[in-house]
């Protein structure tokens, strides 16, 4: 235990420093948070060929068109802006020739690669949280008023949303672990996100977990949130099977 | 023996293609420098990648303080400081941050572990350099950064691969200072080299790599060790073509 306490410590302190993780953080809430302000911003005006180009949704210009903007970008922003950072976390050791400095000591590697994902997940759910916070401060300044019921809803469901995007971008630790670089996490993040995006579209598969999040944020129905148990199963299987790389892995290639 | 510190008893790890390392029996006891020399690609670094567990052998033992490093009983690995490949030395933090970070994947915390950081600091005249991030430090200061983080826990088995690589020569003199006090208070110490003379100062045993095989000794205070350094290599080359 004392192990993966000192694993944790250590991996927050390079985290704390990271710039990779600090402006992908930024990208993502700024991002989401100007993109919806914007849409919803148009969705005020009056011109009906503006309105017609947003669609019913975002044309309310109110907070339920703030939130789903905000869902609909995220589902997939979020998966990119997690897979990336994931994958430097996890690739960076091999790409830096680092990881060879984490061989022969008393914390053991499965600790070092537990330690990454934890400190993955508090980063993640730091992002959300600033996004969420974010949102809030752009539907007041577009003088949206005090979000009713719904929009409060819709305000804890974005946060969920994010934290959740980050639990399907766990295959990235793997595939940085597995192929030893940043790349096949990248990699292994975009399938993921052709797969829920196009699974999305086609209104088909919500019950796959790298597919929930994002039906969830589209159809916030029973049926969808119901969908979302299958979730964890993504961390704990590819969790699992980053460590298990990490405590048999050898210098050989 | 309970003075052995390290010692490997008929190892070999076969790459494909037949390189690696054969057969190879060593020791390291307390107290003493012992240099392991050859030429690029005579199998000094899969040799040393295996007494860390970066790579598993093929057959044979590796024993760190005492116990099989696959053993269950489990090498206390704090009491070791190896630099194998690359320092360890993360680009956005400081010297003395890295440091931090060494000490504490060794289990040092709080004030040990600010006592012993600022002790290597000193020692390997990092003072310069404690508040600048390692991605601005030249490839010769990284390699002091890693150099101390293998060594500033004093531990009882040193194990350093090319350690003199891209230092300048006051680095040079302050490792083998380093080494020196270690080995006098008691350390075992193997280090890799291809720079006779470096080691011929420092190491109380000079063995020589060839071809993945421990081919001979050097007495570190002869003559001509150079000429007795390629005598035995071009031997071993001829009897193994």
């Amino acid at each position: 235990m004392n192990a993966l306490i000192d694993a944790v410590a250590v991996e927050s302190r390079k985290a704390r420093s990271a710039r990779v993780l600090w402006s992908t953080g930024a990208l993502l809430t700024f991002g989401v948070a100007t993109l919806a302000a914007v849409v919803v911003a148009a969705g005020r005006t009056a011109d009906p060929a503006i309105l017609a180009k947003l669609g019913p949704q975002a044309a309310t210009g109110d907070w339920t068109a703030l939130l789903a903007t905000a869902a609909q970008v995220t589902a997939a922003g979020g998966l990119l802006a997690f897979g990336v950072g994931l994958s430097w976390l996890t690739g960076r050791e091999f790409a830096d020739g680092t990881i060879s400095g984490l061989f022969g000591l008393p914390v053991s590697r499965s600790a070092i690669a537990t330690a990454k994902l934890i400190v993955f997940f508090a980063w993640a759910v730091v992002v959300s949280a600033a996004l969420t916070v974010l949102l809030l401060v752009a539907g007041f300044a577009l003088g949206l008023g005090a979000p009713d019921g719904a929009a409060i809803a819709g305000v804890a469901r974005q946060f969920a949303l994010g934290a959740l995007t980050a639990l399907i971008a766990v295959p990235a630790a793997w595939a940085a672990s597995w192929g030893r670089g940043l790349l096949p996490g990248i990699a292994v993040t975009v399938g993921i996100l052709v797969l829920a995006q196009v699974s999305v579209l086609a209104d088909f598969a919500s019950w796959i977990p790298f597919v929930a999040p994002a039906f969830w944020s589209i159809h916030p129905d029973v049926d969808s949130a119901l969908a979302l148990s299958v979730v964890p199963l993504v961390p704990l299987i590819f969790g699992a099977a980053t460590v298990m790389v990490w405590r048999r892995l050898q210098l050989d290639r | 023996m309970s003075d052995v510190r390290l010692r490997l008893s008929g190892v070999s790890r076969t790459y494909r293609g037949g390189a690696g390392v054969h057969g190879v029996d060593l020791d390291v006891a307390a107290g003493e420098i012992h240099a392991l020399v050859g030429l690029n690609g005579a199998g000094k670094s899969t040799l040393m990648k295996l007494m860390v567990g970066m790579l598993r052998a093929d057959a044979g033992t590796v024993e760190v303080l005492g116990r099989n490093i696959f053993g269950t009983d489990g090498v206390d690995w704090a009491q070791v400081g190896a630099l194998i490949e690359y320092p360890l030395a993360y680009g956005e933090l400081d010297g003395r941050t890295n440091l931090l970070m060494a000490a504490r994947l060794r289990g040092m915390r709080g004030r040990a572990a600010a006592t012993a950081v600022d002790g290597a600091i000193d020692e390997l005249r990092l003072d310069r350099y404690a508040a600048v991030r390692a991605r601005r430090l030249s490839l010769g200061n990284k390699q002091r950064i890693g150099l101390a983080a293998a060594l500033q826990h004093h531990p009882r088995l040193i194990v350093l691969d090319e350690p003199t690589n891209a230092l300048d020569p006051s680095g040079v003199i302050l490792l083998r200072e380093a080494l020196l006090r270690r080995a006098e208070a008691g350390a075992g110490i193997l280090i890799s080299s291809h720079h006779l003379d470096e080691v011929a100062r420092i190491a109380t045993r000079i063995s020589v790599i060839a071809d993945g095989r421990i081919v001979g000794t050097l007495d570190p205070d002869g003559i001509d060790i150079e000429r007795a350094f390629f005598a035995m290599v071009y031997t071993a080359e001829a009897t193994t073509s």
